[in-house]
């Protein structure tokens, strides 16, 4: 119980951090902007690209906003157990969680917990958002499922997605335990990398081998071929429960892997006196 | 006109130096901040190559490099005085006799100097990789880029003086600004221009008045992008950009003096954590 306290407790410190500079709409639009220029740009550079070669297709228009979409919410909530080590030693607050009993975790879950669910709603927006705007300037029809049951699945998807995102934001953490150089800028550069091998924007079969066979397995990618499944036409739901499957498998062993690497830091950065360090 | 009789000149050079100093001091930090631009690039790149014309990947790829130097901008030096009072170096630039142009002239500098290691290499590796069609002249291309970055960094200026006023929202306007800035200035693809532009000529006309929109363009002719048709004259370009880049920097001394009078009268110059 006292774990669940923790957690409850940290997404509310989670959430006070993100939208207490300003009022709670503001900050919701400034935080739902990014994603939405981001899906935006990456469907203008598929318009503008197969216009071109006389190869649009609205389907192809479908799978991109989805995967740039899912990828911005991916990216946006992955990182912030980083965050919340980097940004607390400088603030005093990581250190005095540490030394509270048995909290770093339930923190940092929580932590996630509160950006995932601001985020969800970020993207939820965005996806509504660009869909309008893109149908209206591109002259196309969108094929998106908008039904209670579609959406239903892409919210399960992006539940189930919490264990690898988490997986992956801890051991992002067990980094930056140790770190007083870079941790800032990891996040960016594994959000980049999430990019290319998570088929955000376009199938990982297009990738060399063996490259294309390790991103092919990935949760992140089972993950947005799953919501593909669940929100463009022609998915089935056979297809959606394998991906959505593999995607829990791959997040369980990514979680278990993150859990590891953490705890082995955490007691690793104690012994070396590092808890609190912030400067090289 | 010797270096140390100008203290000018001696402040934009000493606040260049540490600016280069922090990067070059650390190689591994280019390595580090090539990632996200290089694998961003590749991905719009894959895009272009995956669905349509492969001829179009080197939209792509210039994006990559421009768009570490519009990060650094907002990153660097857009909020670098808000960081700055933060941790209480903004008093000292106050108190001190050192120019506050030549801090952000400087600052811009060292930051271009700094950018430039992990832009080459997104535009080495592009080039390597994918080895988009161009047909450059690169005396336009020159001075087209060196325009560019001009009128980017007096943006950055003019930006700096704005979020001075502001405590911890430059944070969260500068991850609001980043992305929609990319998009309507077409880092990744043609924004602007009859017969590309995915956008509505009223969209491309309110890109225009931003630095980065105009760059982008006059870049993609000087290197021999294929586009249909020239949103402005690449020559016509090149002057705006001059012009903007004069305008701007002007404008951010004009705003850094008003908010360095009104911190003095208020006496919030020096507060910290708000």
């Amino acid at each position: 119980m006292s774990i669940l306290r923790s957690i409850v407790a940290s997404v509310r410190v989670g959430w006070y951090r993100e939208f207490n500079w300003t009022n709670p709409f503001l900050g919701f639009s400034m935080r739902t902007v990014g994603p939405l220029a981001g899906v935006i740009a990456a469907s203008s550079v598929y318009y503008v690209g197969a216009s071109g070669a006389g190869k649009f297709n609205p389907s192809q228009l479908a799978f991109i906003l989805i995967g740039a979409a899912l990828y911005a919410h991916v990216a946006a909530y992955s990182w912030v157990p980083t965050l919340a080590i980097a940004e607390g030693k400088w603030t005093y607050v990581f250190p005095q969680v540490y030394i509270s009993p048995h909290s770093s975790l339930p923190y940092l879950t929580g932590r996630t917990l509160a950006s995932f669910a601001s985020s969800t709603l970020t993207v939820i927006v965005s996806l509504v958002l660009s869909f309008y705007v893109l149908s209206s300037i591109f002259h196309t029809s969108i094929p998106f499922v908008v039904t209670p049951l579609s959406v239903s699945l892409l919210f399960l998807a992006m539940l189930v997605n919490i264990f690898a995102a988490l997986g992956l934001g801890l051991l992002l953490s067990a980094y930056a335990l140790f770190a007083t150089k870079f941790e800032w800028a990891l996040p960016t550069y594994v959000a980049g990398l999430l990019m290319v091998f998570s088929e955000a924007l376009f199938p990982v079969s297009f990738l060399p081998h063996p490259v294309s066979d390790v991103a092919n397995v990935l949760p992140f990618t089972e993950f947005m071929r799953a919501s593909r499944q669940a929100m463009i036409q022609g998915g089935d739901v056979y297809s959606y429960f394998s991906y959505l499957g593999l995607a829990v498998l791959g997040g369980i062993i990514l979680l278990a892997l993150g859990f590891l690497a953490f705890r082995y830091a955490e007691n690793r950065a104690r012994r070396l006196g590092v808890i609190d360090k912030k400067t090289a | 006109m010797r270096l140390h009789s100008n203290p000018w000149l001696r402040t934009a050079y000493a606040r260049l130096w540490v600016r280069a100093k922090s990067i070059y001091g650390e190689p591994l930090w280019v390595a580090v901040n090539v990632g996200f631009p290089f694998f961003t690039s590749f991905s719009f790149t894959m895009v272009y190559r995956a669905y349509g014309l492969g001829s179009y990947a080197g939209f792509a790829i210039l994006g990559g490099v421009m768009i570490s130097f519009w990060g650094n901008v907002l990153w660097s030096m857009a909020s670098q005085f808000n960081w700055d009072k933060q941790v209480g170096l903004f008093e000292i630039y106050i108190t001190s006799p050192a120019p506050i142009t030549a801090i952000l002239v400087g600052m811009s500098l060292g930051g271009i100097l700094g950018t430039a290691p992990s832009a080459a290499m997104v535009a080495i590796l592009g080039w390597i990789i994918f080895a988009p069609p161009i047909h450059p002249f690169w005396p336009a291309v020159v001075l087209v880029f060196s325009l560019t970055l001009a009128s980017l960094y007096a943006m950055g200026m003019a930006l700096s003086s704005l979020y001075l006023a502001y405590g911890r929202e430059a944070d969260s306007v500068n991850e609001a600004l980043h992305e929609p800035v990319s998009l309507i200035s077409g880092v990744y693809f043609p924004s602007v221009g009859q017969g590309i532009s995915p956008f509505p000529f009223a969209v491309q006309a309110a890109a225009s008045i931003i630095p980065l929109t105009i760059g982008m363009d006059a870049l993609r002719q000087s290197l021999g992008f294929p586009i249909p048709i020239p949103f402005i004259p690449l020559y016509t370009e090149a002057l705006i950009l001059a012009l903007m880049a004069v305008i701007l920097l002007f404008s951010s001394s004009r705003a850094l003096r008003f908010l360095e009078n009104k911190g003095r009268r208020t006496g919030s110059i020096a507060v910290r954590q708000r």
